[in-house]
């Protein structure tokens, strides 16, 4: 059982174990995150208890750094909502592919490894089943260790009196996009990747400049996406 | 302000980040397996990933842009997720100090 093919069982304990140990740096990089978002929550005077919730529930570094822009009191819960949701839109494009990556995955069993979903334990979850190793023991395996990063960061950097400052804070507030651009290379398909996202990226920088951030993700990687299909790409 | 109305907020906000994660997971059910649908699920990521960089290097200008560059590059030849994110923030750091 150390390994799952199209046609084996969907969850096994080795893909989570395998899982576990490939994301178990994350434990340190999401952590390191999670403490900067730990000390701006205590910044903005949120209780620890809050801070915690935050992370644990909404566990997302763009939609929460996002959110901590828009929190005031009492909060304005439909813009967080509505910009949370812009901002993990591309989250229903992760999970649509992971339904066809598990078609036979109990809806109880992959339900409760959504709540934890990461860009990063999605794309490790598809470049192992294109390797021919479909396993969801893999998604939950490595998003485990990338949640603990996350969540006991922000504890810990809550409790901890950390005030970056300098070069080390922008530093660390550029975490969560090196995160994504970190991505990048697992996403490229050779020179016909560079059209799409030569329109992805212009048009993105053109949204951010109106719209702001979040719709420049969707608008622009949208465009991006049409461009590849009218294109006639498949992958 | 009572505490209930800050956590119902954040229970709210987790409320609409677990429907994105759930989202597509339940409706793809009622979409075609094959065509259109799937490809452009498939074509998405990468064009996604690439506006969401591109609008956050506009934003945290030189030092994002080459911690950027850094972490691809780093990626690119290690294949290592967490060495990619210490180039980068090591690369935007350093940036940050001297720009």
């Amino acid at each position: 059982m150390s390994s799952t093919t199209s046609l084996g069982r969907p969850f096994t304990a080795a893909g989570f174990r395998r899982g576990f140990i490939a994301a178990l740096p994350f434990i340190i990089s999401n952590g390191i995150a999670g403490a900067v978002m730990g000390v701006a929550y205590r910044g903005l005077g949120l209780g620890f208890g809050a801070s915690v919730l935050f992370s644990t529930v909404v566990y997302s570094a763009t939609a929460q750094a996002v959110t901590l822009g828009l929190w005031a009191l009492p909060p304005p819960v439909a813009a967080m909502m509505l910009a949370c949701a812009a901002t993990n839109a591309r989250y229903l494009v992760m999970s649509a592919h992971l339904r066809q990556l598990f078609p036979d995955m109990p809806r109880r069993l992959m339900l409760p490894i959504l709540l934890i979903l990461g860009d990063a334990s999605w794309l490790m979850t598809v470049a192992e089943a294109e390797k021919g190793r479909r396993d969801a023991g893999y998604l939950l395996g490595s998003s485990v260790p990338m949640a603990i990063g996350w969540i006991g960061g922000t504890a810990l950097g809550y409790a901890t009196p950390l005030t970056p400052h300098g070069p080390v804070a922008i530093a660390a507030a550029f975490l969560p996009l090196a995160f994504i651009a970190s991505l990048l290379p697992t996403q490229w398909r050779g020179t016909r990747s560079l059209l799409p996202w030569a329109v992805a990226a212009v048009v993105g920088v053109a949204v951010a400049g109106t719209l702001g951030q979040s719709w420049a993700m969707l608008i622009g990687g949208g465009v991006g996406t049409l461009v590849s299909a009218v294109r006639g790409d498949d992958a | 302000m009572p505490d209930w109305t800050i956590y119902a907020a954040i229970l709210g906000v987790g409320l609409a980040a677990y429907a994105m994660r759930a989202g597509g997971f339940l409706a793809v059910g009622a979409m075609p397996q094959t065509g259109l649908v799937p490809r452009l699920l498939r074509l998405a990521p990468g064009n996604l990933f690439v506006a969401f960089a591109a609008a956050g290097i506009l934003e945290g200008g030189w030092p994002s842009l080459i911690g950027c560059a850094a972490a691809v590059a780093a990626m690119a030849v290690t294949k290592k997720e967490w060495a990619a994110l210490a180039a980068g923030f090591a690369a935007a750091a350093i940036a940050a100090a001297l720009l």
